[in-house]
C-alpha cells in the first residue's frame, strides 16, 4: 500500500447501507443486505465468496454499473448513485476501466485499434491517444502483437488487450470481474501481476472480484462475502504480521 | 478515429451480406421500375420529346398527346405574329386500322409530318434521309420492334383503313403506348383519315421558337385571342408531364407503380434490418464493454446508423452496377427504359432512406447491451 506512515489512506469508494434486491416473477431475492464498505485509493482490494453472494452486484454498483434500492455510493468524492445514465456514463468514460471474465474484444479491430477506439470517446488528440495506447500496450507486453485481430491472439493475449484498453484510459479505479477464470495457470498468474503492478505502480484503486485463490497472496486487502454481507475484512500486511507472530511463538 | 463501423462491415462481411443484398436488390427493383415506367410512359409524349418543338397548340383541355382534336389552322396566323417564333408546322393525329401481313387488324396512330429538312417533328427519331423518303406518295415508317406486329418488312405494303400504304424505312424510339406509332408525311396522313370533319385542319400546330426559354412567356401571349376556335396552348415540357401524368395515374398504373414501390421498400426495409439486428447482437457484449467504459449509447447508436449507411452504400453500388448492365441489355432489346437525374436521384435517396430505417430499427437491440450482465 502506499501510504506514508502519517497519511491516512483516503477511501476512492465508499458505500453505506447499501441494499439491493431482484424481482423474478413472484420471488424477491436479496442480493446485498445493508452493506458498508470502504474501498482504499491505490489498494488492490480483492472480494471472494461463493457464487450468488453478491459479489458482482456489489462491483457493478460500485462501478456505476448498475443502480441500488437503498443507501449511498461515493465514488472519487462523488455521489454516483444519483446520477443519471448520461452522467454515469461520463463518470465511468472518465474515471474507471473494466477487465471481465470475458475478453468481449471487437473481431473486426486489431490490439492497438481495441485499446485505441474508447480513447477516441474521451477526445484526446490523436497523437496523445496513439501514444497512450502503445504505451498501454507495451506494458502488458503486447507491443509486438498489437496488428494482430483477436482470432491471432491466445486467451492470456487477448486478456492482456483488454486490460489494456481499460488502462489507456489512465482510470483512477480499475475493475475486474473474474479475470483470471477462462485462463490456464501461467496466464492467470501473469493477469494477477499486472492488476498487482497497475495498482502500484499508477497509484489506481483496483477492485477485484475472483474465486482464485491464487489472487489472494497479491491483494493489499481481502474482503470475504456471504448471503450479501461482508463476513471478513482481511488486509494482506495484517495477514503476514499475524503469521509472524505465529511463527515467533 | 478507429472505424468501428466500416471495419466490422469489411471483417464480417458475411454477417452483412444479406443486409446488403436485400438493399441493393431493393434499389435495384426500384432502379429498374422507374426506368421502365419512365420508358413506357414516356412513350406517350414520345411525339413531343423526339421533336423540335418548343410550343404545342391544340384542343382546350387535352390531357394526353394522343387525345387531341382538329384546330382551327388559322392559329397558325397567331403563332406567326409573335417574334419569337421561328417556325411553324402542322402535325396531323389520326386513329387508324393497320391490316396487311396477315395479322389481323392492328390498331396505328398515324402522325402526320412535314417531311422536309427543316421539319420539327421527330427529329431525334428520323434522319433527314429517312424523312426524306416520306414525300413519297404512301409512305410511312415505322418502328423497328413493331415490324413483327404489323406484319411486314422495309418495302412491304399495308392498307390503313382501308388505304395502301408502303413500308419505307424503320427508325427506333418510336415505340407507343396502347398502339403502334405510324409516321407519314401530312399528305399521306390526310388521305388516311377518314373523317371529313378533320379535313385540312391540324390536330396540333407546333413551333419552334428563336429563344427556347422564351416559350411560357409565347404561351402566355397566345392566350385569349378571339375569333379562331378553341384552342389551347403549352410549352413542350408542360405537354410532356401532362402526357405522361395522364397515362400515370388516370390509367391506375401510377397508383400500381407506387404501390410496388412501397412494397419494394418495406420489404428491403424488414430483411436489412432483422439483418442488422443479428449483426449488432452478434456484437452486443463488445458494445456494452464499450458502454461500461464509459462509450455513451448515443454514440454506439450512431455506430449502427453508419452500419447501416455503409450497408446502403455498397448495396446501391451493387444495384447500379446491375442495373446499367440490366438498362443496356433493356435497351438493346428495344425494351423502353429511360432514366433521367431526378428520379435516379429519388431512388438513391429512397435506398439510402431504407438503410438509415433499417438501422433505426435495429439500434433498439442495442438495448441489450447492458453493460451490468457483463458481470456474473
Amino acid at each position: 500500500m502506499i501510504t506514508s506512515d502519517n497519511a491516512r489512506p483516503v477511501p476512492a469508494l465508499v458505500a453505506r447501507d447499501i441494499s439491493k434486491a431482484f424481482v423474478s416473477g413472484q420471488i424477491r431475492t436479496t442480493v446485498l443486505d445493508r452493506l458498508s464498505l470502504e474501498v482504499m485509493a491505490g489498494e488492490m482490494t480483492l472480494i471472494s465468496g461463493p457464487s450468488g453472494c453478491g459479489k458482482s452486484t456489489l462491483l457493478s454498483i460500485l462501478s456505476g454499473l448498475q443502480s441500488v434500492d437503498a443507501g449511498v455510493v461515493h465514488a472519487l468524492g462523488e455521489r454516483i448513485n444519483d446520477m443519471d445514465k448520461r452522467a454515469l456514463e461520463r463518470f465511468r468514460l472518465h474515471h474507471t476501466g473494466f477487465v471481465f471474465q470475458g475478453f468481449n474484444l471487437f473481431p473486426a479491430l486489431t490490439a492497438y485499434e481495441q485499446v485505441a477506439l474508447p480513447l477516441d470517446y474521451l477526445g484526446l488528440h490523436r497523437g496523445v491517444a496513439r501514444e497512450r495506447a502503445e504505451a498501454a500496450l507495451a506494458e502488458v507486453g503486447m507491443a509486438s502483437r498489437m496488428h494482430l485481430r483477436p482470432m491471432e491472439l491466445s486467451g492470456g493475449e487477448k486478456q492482456r488487450v483488454a486490460i489494456a484498453r481499460a488502462l489507456a484510459k489512465e482510470p483512477a479505479l480499475l475493475f475486474a470481474d473474474e479475470p483470471t477464470s477462462a485462463l490456464d495457470a501461467d496466464n492467470g498468474q501473469m493477469v494477477i501481476d499486472m492488476l498487482h503492478h497497475i495498482a502500484r505502480r499508477h497509484g489506481t484503486t483496483v477492485l477485484c472480484v475472483s474465486h482464485d485463490p491464487r489472487l489472494i497472496g497479491h491483494a493489499d486487502r481481502l474482503l470475504t462475502m456471504e448471503d450479501g454481507r461482508i463476513l471478513e475484512d482481511r488486509r494482506a500486511t495484517r495477514t503476514v504480521d499475524a503469521t509472524l507472530a505465529t511463527e515467533s511463538r | 478515429m478507429v472505424a468501428l463501423a466500416r471495419k466490422t462491415l469489411i471483417y464480417e462481411w458475411r454477417r452483412f451480406l444479406p443486409a446488403v443484398l436485400a438493399v441493393g436488390f431493393a434499389g435495384l427493383l426500384q432502379l429498374l421500375q422507374a426506368a421502365l415506367v419512365l420508358g413506357i410512359f414516356g412513350g406517350a409524349a414520345v411525339y413531343i420529346t423526339c421533336s423540335d418543338a418548343d410550343v404545342w397548340v391544340g384542343y382546350p383541355g387535352t390531357q394526353s398527346v394522343d387525345q387531341g382534336h382538329p384546330i382551327s389552322p388559322d392559329v397558325a396566323i397567331l403563332l406567326h405574329m409573335d417574334p419569337q417564333v421561328d417556325r411553324v408546322e402542322s402535325f396531323l393525329w389520326v386513329n387508324g386500322d393497320w391490316h396487311g401481313g396477315g395479322t389481323g387488324a392492328v390498331s396505328v396512330f398515324v402522325s402526320g409530318i412535314d417531311p422536309g429538312p427543316h421539319g420539327l417533328m421527330f427529329v431525334r427519331a428520323l434522319s433527314p434521309r429517312l424523312r426524306a423518303r416520306l414525300t413519297a406518295p404512301d409512305a410511312v415508317i415505322v418502328d423497328r420492334a413493331d415490324l413483327g406486329k404489323l406484319g411486314v418488312a422495309v418495302g412491304g405494303s399495308a392498307t390503313i383503313n382501308g388505304r395502301r400504304v408502303r413500308v419505307v424505312g424503320v427508325a427506333s424510339g418510336l415505340r407507343a403506348l396502347g398502339g403502334v406509332n405510324v409516321v407519314a408525311s401530312l399528305e399521306t396522313a390526310r388521305r388516311l383519315d377518314p373523317d371529313p370533319v378533320d379535313a385540312g385542319r391540324p390536330t396540333y400546330l407546333v413551333a419552334r421558337l428563336r429563344d427556347p426559354a422564351r416559350a411560357s412567356f409565347v404561351v402566355d401571349a397566345l392566350r385569349g385571342h378571339k375569333g379562331f376556335g378553341p384552342y389551347e396552348a403549352w410549352t413542350a415540357q408542360a405537354f410532356t408531364r401532362r402526357s405522361m401524368l395522364f397515362w400515370l395515374f388516370d390509367t391506375g398504373a401510377g397508383a400500381g407503380v407506387l404501390f410496388l414501390a412501397g412494397i419494394v421498400f418495406l420489404v428491403g426495409a424488414v430483411i436489412t434490418s432483422q439483418a442488422l439486428v443479428a449483426a449488432v447482437i452478434g456484437s452486443v457484449r463488445e458494445y456494452a464493454t464499450l458502454n461500461a467504459l464509459g462509450v455513451g449509447v448515443r454514440a454506439l447508436r450512431w455506430v449502427v446508423l453508419e452500419q447501416a449507411l455503409w450497408v446502403g452504400a455498397v448495396g446501391l453500388a451493387g444495384a447500379t452496377v446491375l442495373g446499367t448492365l440490366l438498362i443496356l441489355l433493356a435497351r438493346g432489346e428495344d425494351v423502353p427504359v429511360v432514366l433521367n437525374v431526378p428520379v435516379t436521384l429519388g431512388c438513391v435517396l429512397l435506398v439510402l432512406a431504407l438503410a438509415a430505417t433499417s438501422g433505426l430499427a435495429s439500434m433498439r437491440s442495442l438495448r441489450r447491451a447492458d453493460p451490468a450482465t457483463l458481470l456474473r
